[in-house]
């Protein structure tokens, strides 16, 4: 069925909205460029080597290494990338960065004896924030700085435009729920794991085209929304000098965000997009296209989407597995873990991963369908795929990263590139590794125009006291 | 300093008589005279503004408007609310988001239309007539000053019963009575004043100063606390006369409000989060493995928190004890439940009829489905992770993490080993040096619950092989070795250190904040009293409703000038 406004409107109580949507390319004056989107489609478990990485014959190990996509025949892909063969002129597939601020981290809390250690939790804590996790007694490690999303979120909201949205599944590898957006230190991004409820929210600032009915009652009473709003927002204002400092901030803040849905409402001509998204196939393809319908009617910049775990016997293997064991056996000859390597398992893994490859390019897809400007919604989209680990055997270098879409052109796609393993890391124990991961967050801000040169943690140690830099772009990535 | 306390009072609080103004005349006056003996300066904790929890908020609607017939599982999801330490209410990680603003707004909506419906709806809501103008405006302006004072939880002052009368007369004007009804209820509800509990404190006084909190946020703090919910109309009266001042009064009102059944919703939301009994709900707990439990369905941990929310409820709260959560065999079951405990199944196996679990086997809330299973794999039962959930849980203690090249895998016997106890396996994995420096704690406390397999099923073999589950407590004032699941909770139940972790979390659960340091001789005193009493739970309550940091508040320091913005 399709979801379609006036479905939702009892359950948002806003019984006399009733808008059509229609359908029409989204057009924009020409020659501006169309704002860049992105969507951050995060996986559990990281990627097994042998399912994700591409042979690069006679490319050099020691140094930064590219192979061109465009000419290498699907059956040369690795299985999962594979399903992605198709957008491989919009793909720069990254291999070889680590989670040096994860390696500071767990130096850190190896050295003073105290902290959450888990690799989850570490690694869901670091992947969006490249910063240092909040530890709380009694609670898993958790964000310990605003998330890059959220991040991006604020400096691409405007009236009629939600900051970001948060979609998929609570992760809990280990028990408590360990989330990867973050508004703030220890403030977990809401997230909404129901596509119908997803949907109801960003037509909370879809606005239909207008019409020239005489309104009803019902209509004028909806039409006072930003009223109340407005009222509630002064009675935030009223309150707030009373009460202490940080008591102020909060209702401040709680006020700002009234006045941002206030401001929403009566923002912005009607929509000239399709407000449906159809509600048949897998959850995870929902969102995908919920996605699509949010970027095409410009109801938010920003997408973060949390991959459910499959259970096995999802993908045809026995139900008295979980996927979580089968982690810890998938990779043959993986230093830690001292567990038997298990075939099965790392077939389990690699069709796990396969099958995110799909609703991928899904993803991929959907974008693509809708024509903006002189080309697609994928062409001004960026679609991040990355995990809390590099691999299930809860790794934190040699990470594998994608960038999709045409990111506007600032990202020079169609490569699968290879980082060398030639910078310190914090941790004793380990080699050399590749980037710091930070440093491909701050390449995203600067897709988005921005001017910074980091994100999160800025530099490290090693145990000889070498300073380690966190800092700067990803240049090789760039297309200039 | 007076004029300042006069000014406090007569802006925000005019009409409202909180305090008798002679008593702060006179607090006012030993303060500025520099008399201060008779001023409670004893170290009372921050008391950082709470937004109500998702529980207290939905509670909150639903005592208020009891006739509105809004299902709260019809509305739309809230976001969780973050925790810390187990807690969803800790003030800490309450910061705003945009979806829950929306939510907000949405569930406002849906109850204001709901609520003001049709004429008749708004007739009844009023009670009394709006046909004249003139009837129009007495009836508005008591609508707003009753439902003011019901969402707001307090009398409204001066200034916001002008403030929501206009409001209420343009929306009138612009559309008709009942859609102001329905705009000002909508209003309301996404108020501060309802989704907070702002307590305002006296600015000029002394920092370290601490005065009995204004009598309405007192009962807030009450209500919340026990019932997790609003006032009732007694604690409002009770309010209104400032009989929520002295420690009499406060235990009083405390003891009447334990009697309510309201009461069972803080008793099984405190416990809940703390022992974590949601946990049996997550989804590796939807299935067992065939060798484990071939019957265990995706029900079944529906089924073990019911039984949990039961035996708290009825258990602990009827003047349960610490002694009774660890040691009682009452339990409450339906047919699945009782197959897994091997007694006999109700005669509908989908009520829940109360028992007595087989002596011997199973007493308290460690032998039960939901801590037992919550706290293993479905295939397996890993000693570890119950020890570890026990003590983060029971003891407060820190989790032990594993180290990052830790095998977290569950240990398997050996090809031409022959059959070896979970037990025996654990031992072999955790048996380096390096492993030991936390197995020897989390291992003794797991092992002692091996004769409960990964669905709570009690077993005295596996394998065909004895099981031992001899265990310790290691680093607890438990000296002695353990024999087995019933001789932990026996010990457990009188453990000091149980006491303390319980305090703790209570007090942290009724003030929405840890501990600070200044309060540590309060949770000593408190745990004292607690084990004096083999851990009443009712009586702990009372006493921190009637403890100094609970029923003060610190003046706010500050140099800001009272005001309005807009």
């Amino acid at each position: 069925m399709k979801l379609q406004r006036r479905h939702l409107l009892q359950t948002l109580g806003l019984g006399a909205l009733t808008g059509l949507g229609f359908r029409s390319p989204l057009s924009h004056a020409d020659g501006v460029t169309p704002p860049l989107r992105i969507v951050f489609f995060v996986t559990p478990h990281g990627h097994v080597p042998r399912g994700w990485k591409m042979p690069m014959p006679g490319q050099p190990t020691e140094a930064f290494a590219e192979l061109a996509l465009v000419g290498v025949p699907s059956a040369d892909f690795s299985p999962v990338l594979q399903p992605l063969h198709p957008y491989r002129d919009r793909l720069l597939v990254v291999e070889g960065l680590a989670r040096t601020s994860a390696l500071h981290d767990i130096a850190e809390i190896t050295r003073t004896g105290t902290g959450d250690l888990n690799n989850h939790s570490i690694g869901v804590a670091h992947v969006l924030t490249g910063g240092i996790a909040l530890q709380r007694a009694g609670s898993p490690c958790t964000g310990g700085m605003r998330s890059i999303d959220q991040e991006l979120a604020v400096r691409t909201i405007a009236p009629g435009r939600f900051g970001s949205r948060v979609y998929g599944f609570d992760y809990g590898p280990n028990g408590p729920i360990v989330p990867f957006s973050f508004l703030g230190s220890g403030q977990a991004t809401p997230i909404v794991a129901s596509p119908r409820t997803a949907f109801g929210d960003l037509m909370g600032y879809y606005h239909p085209p207008a019409t020239s009915d005489v309104p009803t009652r019902e209509a004028r009473l909806a039409a006072m929304r930003p009223q109340v709003l407005d009222a509630v927002a002064r009675e935030y204002a009223v309150l707030a000098p009373q009460l202490g400092t940080e008591a102020q901030q909060k209702l401040l803040d709680h006020r700002d965000l009234i006045r941002q849905l206030q401001a929403s409402l009566g923002a912005g001509p009607s929509a000239k997009c399709d407000p449906t998204v159809t509600e048949v196939d897998h959850v995870v393809t929902q969102f995908m296209r919920l996605t699509k319908m949010a970027f095409a009617c410009d109801l938010t910049r920003v997408v973060t989407f949390v991959a459910p775990v499959l259970e096995p016997a999802d993908l045809g293997y026995p139900a008295s597995e979980t996927m979580h064991g089968y982690a810890h056996q998938s990779i043959e000859g993986a230093p830690s873990c001292g567990q038997t390597f298990n075939p099965m398992a790392e077939k389990a893994l690699i069709d796990l991963n396969a099958w995110y490859a799909g609703q991928f390019a899904t993803l991929l897809r959907e974008l693509d369908s809708v024509a903006e400007g002189t080309g697609t919604l994928l062409d001004h989209t960026l679609v991040v795929w990355t995990s809390e680990l590099a691999t299930p055997t809860h790794e934190h270098t040699n990470t594998c990263t994608i960038l999709a879409g045409g990111a506007n052109n600032f990202f020079k796609m169609g490569r699968y590139v290879r980082y060398p393993t030639v910078a310190d890391n914090p941790l004793p124990k380990l080699a050399r590794v590749g980037p710091a991961h930070n440093r491909l967050l701050v390449s995203l801000l600067q897709a988005f125009g921005q001017s910074d040169t980091s994100f999160g943690l800025t530099s490290s140690r090693t145990r000889d006291g070498l300073a380690i830099s966190l800092t700067g772009a990803l240049t090789e990535l760039h297309r200039a | 300093m007076l004029s300042t306390l006069i000014s406090y009072l007569s802006r925000e609080h005019r009409g409202l008589r909180l305090f008798s103004m002679l008593t702060i005349a006179l607090l006012a006056a030993q303060l500025e005279c520099g008399d201060s003996s008779r001023v409670e300066t004893d170290p009372v904790g921050s008391a950082p503004l709470r937004r109500l929890s998702n529980s207290e908020y939905l509670n909150a609607l639903a005592d208020l408007f009891p006739a509105s017939a809004i299902a709260v599982s019809s509305l739309p999801p809230l976001p969780a609310d973050s925790e810390v330490a187990g807690f969803s209410n800790a003030a800490e990680a309450q910061q705003p988001s945009d979806l829950r603003i929306a939510r907000f707004e949405q569930i406002a909506n849906l109850y204001a239309a709901a609520l003001a419906k049709d004429a008749a709806a708004v007739h009844s809501l009023v009670g009394c007539d709006y046909a004249t103008p003139t009837e129009g405006t007495t009836c508005a302006n008591k609508f707003v000053r009753e439902m003011g004072s019901r969402v707001f939880r307090r009398p409204l002052s001066i200034e916001e019963q002008d403030r929501l009368s206009v409001r209420f007369a343009g929306w009138q004007a612009d559309i008709d009575f009942e859609a102001a009804v329905q705009l000002t209820i909508a209003s309301m509800l996404q108020s501060p004043q309802f989704l907070y509990r702002p307590e305002v404190a006296p600015r000029s006084l002394n920092a370290a100063t601490s005065v009995p909190l204004e009598p309405y946020a007192m009962a807030s703090r009450l209500s919340f606390f026990l019932w997790e919910s609003v006032p009732d109309d007694a604690l409002f009266a009770a309010a209104a006369k400032d009989e929520l001042r002295t420690e009499e009064q406060l235990r009083a009102q405390g003891t009447r409000m334990l009697a309510n059944p309201r009461a069972r919703r803080s008793i099984w939301s405190f416990h809940r989060q703390w022992l974590g009994l949601d946990r049996i709900l997550s989804d590796e707990h939807n299935s067992r493995t065939e060798e484990v439990d071939p019957l265990w369905s995706a029900q079944t941990p529906v089924a073990a928190s019911h039984e949990s929310r039961l035996f708290i409820e009825n258990v602990l709260g009827n003047g349960g004890t610490l002694r009774d959560l660890f040691l009682s065999r009452r339990a409450f079951v339906n047919g699945d439940l009782a197959r897994i405990y091997g007694i006999e199944a109700p005669a509908d196996p989908n009520s829940f009829v109360e028992v007595l679990l087989p002596e011997g086997q199973r007493a308290g809330v460690l032998t039960r489905v939901a801590f037992l299973a919550g706290y293993s794999h479905r295939g397996a039962t890993s000693p570890p992770v119950r020890g570890n959930g026990l003590g983060l849980r029971l003891l407060c203690r820190l989790p032990f993490s594993p180290p990052p090249d830790a095998d977290l895998s569950q240990p398997m016997a050996s090809p031409g080993d022959g059959p070896k106890t979970n037990r025996a396996l654990f031992e072999a994995r955790t048996a380096p040096t390096s492993c030991m420096s936390c197995h020897r704690t989390l291992n003794g406390v797991g092992f002692a619950f091996e004769n409960f397999n990964a669905a709570g099923a009690f077993q005295t073999s596996e394998q065909g092989l004895p099981i031992d589950a001899r265990g310790t407590l290691v680093g607890t004032d438990i000296g002695r070795p353990i024999d087995g699941a019933l001789d932990m909770s026996s010990a457990l139940s009188e453990s000091k250190d149980v006491q303390r972790c319980a305090t703790e979390r209570w007090v942290r659960y009724a003030l929405g904040r840890a501990p600070e340091s200044t309060e540590q001789p309060l949770l000593a005193e408190l745990r004292d009293k607690f084990g004096e009493t083999h851990g009443d739970i009712a009586k702990l309550m009372l006493d921190i409703v009637t403890s100094k940091t609970f029923r003060l508040q610190r003046a706010t320091p500050t140099t800001a000038k009272f005001g309005v913005s807009r």
